[in-house]
């Protein structure tokens, strides 16, 4: 299994949340000052003083929290690979841990802000309050990260099952075993081929997927499928690929790319008498992989919106698996219909087959 | 009382070549069973129209969603030729057609078509009579693209962003467009629902295009010192009466 499948936090919610992912690191800075501020609001007896006290807990707490959130951006690899209940040890540990460094480098410090004059064994009192509050947060907030996982997986399941009948979307297999039969007399050749393409098409339509797939896997089942519509509509269909500035290692979500492009030639190619041009761009900006599917479409068209699922359906599975690191839009013009979606980059790693 | 001795005409309609193509194959093995000819096909619903006008066909195979014309809306042309042929709607996967046809016993094949099931409704073809209008206007999604007349033994397409105003005159409707004037048998409460994104009535016997009004004027009625509005047109030299009734509209669209 590829490293990179524990990217999200779903179908198992016995799984650690992906510290690399922008989403989890916002979600624990945003609950963690939240809690902080209820506790300021508590101790508080005057308006000024939810500030002060905000801004005493904030001396100590921000540290501790970014340290804790680095660590994890750090160790997220080896925490992905624990179990789920040793990966929650170690990183409640870990929490102590650095609260206790933190607290040990700027004792002093901590002390005279917060104008609590300690002498003595009262010093192992607030060592030890930090790390219990420190660690019980930590509790809580992977507790949250495991509920939100268990919340969203039932959901990830749907989007699944419909992301497989979108791809299967019965309008094309009609249409295409027709036209199947429609060759098979005068050139047995194609329709051979034809049917060899379908069959690949569902094949891995019905596969048992993981999360992520080599992109260039996903550009060559797209392409066949784009070969069973050209063999359908002939001249009318024209595609253009820009693949060029795509780096192989790069893996997508499954079932992203084709059901865009079944979008593009119901929608827009289908109802244009001359058809029209499909244009398909994928590239890496940085960090980032960029998918673009342009097609033009008819003026006026209002035909009913049957497609929309298969469109939500992406928009939703890119946000439950990425989070904040997915973008989705949508560029509607009088004639033309423009999708762009772009992801993080993810590599293949080459020690392990994908 | 024998069926035709003649054989039976064919004309087919698909958009998709390979799907004429098989259904050509199909019709030249019902040959056997059920003489016939295929006297024609076509890509598109106007090319169509344009063939069937000069060239008569007894059933014609149409499949339903097709660019530019559906099949129901060339359904709906067709019926104006002076011998309508006898339609059957093929459709590969299209669930809301589907309701309607069994809805309102319209013939229909799905494709991919078995030859038993083409000869049965081929058979059947021969004593149907043509599905009436309304059928069709109920079963079709969206208003048609085009009206259309019959004159001259051909049916002409009056597109319908081209009609400026429809005005209803015993049992006939005027369409007007810039250029000229035709006569369709059709009801204009009919035709205000089914266009209503389109036109707005300004008078009992009267609805005149949105995109076509240019503005309103008040004209004093002759003699009796009462004024009406009017509804001044944009490609056309001609002011419209709005009725007492309608004169809502005026405020609706100033």
């Amino acid at each position: 299994m590829p490293k990179a499948q524990s990217i999200n936090q779903n179908l198992a919610p016995y799984v650690l949340p992906n510290f690399r992912n922008m989403g989890v690191a916002l979600r624990s800075l945003l609950l963690v000052n939240g809690i902080a501020l209820l506790a300021a609001i508590f101790s508080a007896s005057s308006w000024q003083g939810i500030a002060q006290y905000m801004v005493n807990f904030s001396a100590l707490l921000q540290p501790i929290l970014l340290l804790n959130l680095l660590a994890l951006y750090i160790f997220n690899p080896m925490l992905a690979r624990l179990s789920y209940l040793r990966g929650v040890g170690v990183i409640l540990l870990l929490a102590a841990t650095i609260t206790l460094v933190v607290h040990h480098l700027s004792g002093a410090f901590y002390i005279v802000s917060t104008g609590i004059i300690s002498t003595g064994e009262d010093g192992y009192f607030h060592l030890w309050r930090n790390a219990t509050v420190s660690v019980a947060i930590t509790a809580l907030l992977l507790a949250y990260f495991r509920s939100r996982a268990q919340a969203l997986s039932p959901a990830l399941h749907e989007a699944r099952l419909q992301a497989l009948q979108a791809r299967i979307r019965p309008h094309f297999l009609f249409n295409t075993i027709n036209a199947v039969l429609g060759i098979v007399r005068a050139d047995p050749k194609r329709a051979e081929t034809a049917l060899e393409d379908m069959a690949d098409l569902f094949r891995m339509a019905m596969a048992h997927h993981s999360d992520l797939v080599a992109a260039h896997k996903e550009i060559s089942l797209a392409r066949q499928y784009l070969a069973l519509e050209q063999m359908r509509l002939g001249e009318r269909l024209k595609v253009s690929w820009h693949t060029q500035d795509l780096p192989d290692d790069v893996l997508i979500p499954p079932l992203i790319l084709q059901p865009l492009l079944e979008n593009a030639v119901y929608h827009g190619i289908e109802p244009l008498t001359a058809g029209g041009e499909i244009n398909i761009k994928l590239y890496r900006k940085a960090n980032e992989i960029h998918l673009d599917v342009h097609n033009p479409r008819q003026a006026q068209s209002d035909r009913h919106s049957g497609n929309k699922m298969a469109l939500s359906n992406i928009r939703e599975r890119l946000a439950l698996q990425f989070d904040v690191e997915a973008k989705y839009t949508v560029a509607a013009g009088k004639n033309f219909y423009h999708v762009h979606i772009m992801l993080p980059y993810i590599k293949e790693e080459k020690n392990e087959h994908s | 009382m024998s069926i035709a001795k003649l054989p039976f005409t064919v004309f087919v309609v698909d958009d998709e070549p390979l799907a004429r193509n098989r259904l050509k194959e199909l019709l030249a093995d019902c040959n056997q069973q059920l003489p016939l000819d295929v006297v024609g096909e076509a890509g598109n619903g106007c090319e169509a129209l344009d063939k069937l006008s000069a060239t008569r066909a007894d059933v014609v195979l149409v499949d339903i969603r097709m660019p530019q014309m559906d099949g129901i809306e060339l359904a709906q042309h067709l019926n104006k030729l002076p011998l309508p042929p006898a339609i059957i709607f093929t459709t590969a996967f299209d669930a809301y057609a589907i309701r309607a046809f069994e809805l309102h016993a319209v013939d229909y094949l799905l494709k991919p078509i078995r030859i038993g099931r083409l000869l049965d409704a081929l058979i059947r073809a021969r004593t149907s009579v043509p599905v009436r209008a309304e059928v069709l206007q109920e079963i079709s999604t969206e208003p048609r693209k085009n009206l259309s007349v019959h004159e001259r033994g051909k049916v002409y397409l009056i597109p319908i962003d081209e009609v400026l105003y429809l005005r209803a005159e015993m049992k006939y409707v005027t369409v007007r467009t810039a250029q000229r004037e035709y006569l369709i048998e059709e009801a204009l409460a009919a035709l205000e629902k089914e266009f209503a994104s389109r036109f707005v009535r300004i008078h009992r016997n009267c609805l005149v295009a949105k995109e076509q009004v240019a503005g309103f004027e008040k004209v004093s009625d002759d003699g009796s010192g009462e004024t009406h509005w009017t509804v001044k047109l944009k490609n056309l030299d001609e002011r419209l009466a709005i009725s007492r009734r309608q004169q809502f509209v005026v405020k609706e669209f100033s």
